[in-house]
């Protein structure tokens, strides 16, 4: 028998229930340069240079911006590999923007 | 620092290269160093399970006091419980992650032979990488949430900050060549 965690239990609860799904947000940072900002979206999340430009515009000049959604599980591998190379991201349920 | 540096430059299909004196390449491997042991396992809070060493988990949870350390190892979740539990799983394997990027900068600034680097595309990704924590954590000492560039140009030659904020720009222009050398064509 699996042992349900609380966090399986949300990730179930959400799957049937159709919630709305988790984000990965990336926040401004005054260290990095916005070539390497693109550079990392493109690399860790396969956007097209133009993409990738236009989402770290928007983190430059909003502060945040929403770099993927799905499952938690999934926003948190992808909040690790962004902090493996240096810029802050952050998860939270999709509705609580 | 050199006038006549260039940073990187594309070299072939897959590699990139970059020429440095004696005495940057020092200050790089003093830097890479000290990033390898900033972020060295904390032994204020050593695991007792074995097993759960080994597949990463680590019983502390709190975030590092240190700024620097905060700075490199952010919390993922703006509510505390959540990046305690984050932390507690994932903290150990970024440290090795981030130290690996380091170590390999570290490798190829040893090994270069008359001054030359000469790395390919994984490398230029532990490059930017370690450059970046570098960077992240000069950016802490320098406060630039607070300073502006202009503000810090402005420091004074016989301010310690001073030397800190010209290998900060110095290193910024490194990664600025070499994102460059890697986009060029994508």
């Amino acid at each position: 028998m699996v042992k349900v965690n609380e966090k399986l239990e949300e990730e179930l609860q959400a799957i049937f229930s159709g919630e709305v799904p988790w984000i990965t947000i990336v926040w401004d940072d005054p260290v990095n340069l916005m070539t390497y900002v693109t550079y990392v979206l493109m690399e860790l999340f396969g956007f097209s240079k133009e993409k990738a430009t236009e989402i770290m515009m928007k983190i430059h000049t909003e502060g945040k911006a929403v770099v993927s959604t799905g499952s938690r599980e999934e926003m948190e591998r992808d909040v690790a590999r962004v902090h493996e190379f240096g810029l802050w991201a952050t998860l939270q349920r999709g509705d609580q923007q | 620092m050199s006038d006549l540096q260039k940073g990187f430059y594309p070299h072939g299909e897959n590699a990139f290269v970059i020429n440095f004196s004696e005495s940057e390449r020092e200050v790089l491997i003093n830097l890479s160093e000290q990033i390898i042991e900033l972020l060295a396992e904390r032994t204020d809070h050593q695991s007792d399970d074995p097993l759960a060493a080994m597949v990463g988990i680590t019983s502390h949870d709190t975030p590092p006091e240190d700024e620097v350390l905060l700075r490199l190892l952010p919390n993922a979740y703006s509510d505390q419980v959540d990046a305690s539990e984050f932390r507690r799983y994932t903290e150990s394997t970024l440290r090795q992650k981030k130290q690996a990027h380091a170590m390999a900068m570290r490798t190829s600034l040893k090994t270069a032979i008359d001054g030359v680097i000469e790395i390919d595309r994984s490398g230029a990704n532990d490059w930017l990488g370690a450059i970046n924590d570098v960077r992240l954590a000069l950016g802490v000492r320098l406060n630039v949430e607070e300073n502006s560039p202009e503000e810090l140009q402005l420091i004074k030659p016989d301010d310690p900050m001073h030397g800190v904020y010209a290998v900060y720009s110095w290193l910024g222009w490194i990664q600025e060549s070499l994102l460059e050398a890697v986009m060029n064509g994508r």
